[in-house]
């Protein structure tokens, strides 16, 4: 019989071993997510004339009424089916590439949206004296408006990835070996054994991964709003 | 690419009978998680001593905790805690019928009631202090003015936020298909699981939550514009959150 320091210090370095493969499930997707999220957003403040935003908005409104982990299944299911139909064979795939893709196209639409409501607080007026001091178009974007969108979604933007984390956790349901699917390994290994042990470690582990986050994007936000202190 | 439309068809109402099961699921996780978040948004408003703290660090630990783990992990606890209570509620231990709904409930519950906390906090402070003054002013108790004028206008406020955690707890409840609780997911994997139909019947399953998302979106939208009416300011400054699930 094991006492549960046993249990824990038996399955903590295996855990500890699969934070990079839970970091990479989140990483690539946030990153992925801030561009496509930007273009998406782009599309939604266009004019209303433009099919684009039709084709965005119904598409943000399915990624968001539906369940993460019914997406995560239907390109699981679908994707290999869309693509032989074109004809390459993707079935060697590993379940996270599914499992990335997926989450990509979620968030994206989650960001977009927080983006635009980041992007509609902006004052116009900015805008307007961006481009009077002869900025163009590009030079713009880059030092006038994407700061100050950035400045006011950041909260929303730290709420996304800390939920964005913490879903990596479903990857193990399509196969996925990350700390979830680890922990879930071990725990079929063992029969169960000191099952609610192996996923209290995890969950602290998890944890500690979401503190470090919080603290890192605080940072962050303190950065950004920096000038906002100064002219206080 | 070879879609069975007829599968997806005939599965549509069979997958279809089950969104009874997944919302009783959301309300039953949704009744539990406002009476959770009362009680600890209640004890930090209310500054009681050694309670603020404890549901503070309870709630900022179930926070950082994915609802994944939370479900397994109540999942795996429920025959121990049935053993536990075995012959104390006067119902023998059957290892064949374990209350899983429960378990599922439990672990929703808690998880959204530490977000819904926010809710009702944020919610509270953004009722105006003139109407506690006022209230006092008419010679109402602490209790009444709290039954009678805050608590109305607290409701209001929160209802776009509480609709928001609503729609992503109806969305988590697909999440306790992974520990057996029989709701839409579930059945659409068991249906689909004959032919290998899984594409067809996921479909499916989306299109419904799909649907009853922006029923319940469109629904609360009008709620909230009828009985938002009488507000100052009808955002309220209250916490904002994307329903991610």
């Amino acid at each position: 019989m094991e006492t549960p320091s046993q249990i824990v210090a038996k399955v903590f370095p295996g855990i500890v071993a699969h934070i990079p493969q839970t970091l990479l499930y989140w990483f690539l997707p946030s990153v992925l997510a801030l561009f496509l999220g930007a273009l998406l957003c782009w599309a939604r403040v266009s004019s209303r004339r433009n099919p684009l935003y039709w084709i965005c908005t119904v598409s943000i409104s399915f990624f968001r009424g539906t369940p993460g982990i019914v997406q995560i299944y239907i390109v699981f299911f679908g994707l290999p089916k869309l693509i032989w139909a074109i004809g390459y064979d993707v079935s060697d795939w590993t379940a996270g590439v599914y499992f990335i893709i997926a989450t990509t196209l979620n968030l994206s639409c989650f960001m977009a949206e927080t983006l635009r409501g980041g992007y509609l607080a902006l004052d116009r007026g900015q805008v307007e004296a961006g481009l009077s001091i002869g900025f163009n178009r590009a030079q713009n974007f880059i030092h006038v408006i994407a700061p100050q969108t950035l400045k006011v979604a950041l909260l929303n933007i730290k709420n996304l990835e800390i939920d964005m984390l913490k879903d990596t956790s479903v990857a193990y349901t399509i196969g996925a070996v990350e700390i979830m699917g680890y922990a879930n390994r071990m725990i079929s290994l063992r029969s169960g054994v000191g099952q609610l042990w192996i996923l209290g470690t995890a969950a602290v582990v998890y944890f500690v991964m979401c503190a470090v986050l919080e603290v890192v994007f605080n940072l962050a936000t303190r950065r950004i709003s920096r000038y906002e202190e100064a002219a206080r | 690419m070879n879609l069975d439309t007829d599968f997806m068809l005939s599965d549509f109402p069979t997958v279809f009978a089950a969104l009874p099961s997944t919302l009783l699921l959301s309300l039953d996780s949704m009744l539990w998680a406002l009476v959770f978040a009362l009680i600890c948004g209640g004890a930090q408003l209310a500054k009681i001593p050694v309670l603020d703290k404890v549901t503070l660090v309870i709630n900022t630990f179930i926070k950082g905790i994915p609802l994944v783990v939370q479900l397994l992990f109540c999942y795996y606890a429920v025959p121990y805690v049935v053993k536990w209570f075995d012959g104390l509620t006067g119902r023998a231990y059957d290892p064949r019928h374990l209350p899983y709904f429960g378990a599922a409930v439990l672990a929703l519950a808690l998880n959204f009631g530490a977000y819904i906390t926010d809710v009702v906090i944020s919610s509270a402070r953004a009722v105006d202090k003139g109407q506690w003054e006022s209230a006092y002013a008419c010679g109402m108790t602490r209790f009444q003015a709290l039954r009678r004028i805050v608590a109305p206008q607290i409701a209001v406020i929160s209802l776009p936020n509480m609709t928001n955690y609503f729609i992503w707890l109806l969305k988590g409840t697909s999440l306790a298909s992974i520990v057996n609780v029989t709701e839409m997911l579930t059945t659409a994997r068991l249906s689909a699981s004959d032919g290998y139909q899984f594409l067809e019947a996921y479909i499916d399953a989306a299109v419904i939550y799909w649907i009853v998302c922006a029923c319940i979106e469109w629904a609360s939208g009008r709620l909230y514009r009828s009985a938002g009416r009488y507000l100052a300011s009808p955002s309220g400054g209250a916490l904002q959150h994307s329903n991610r699930s």
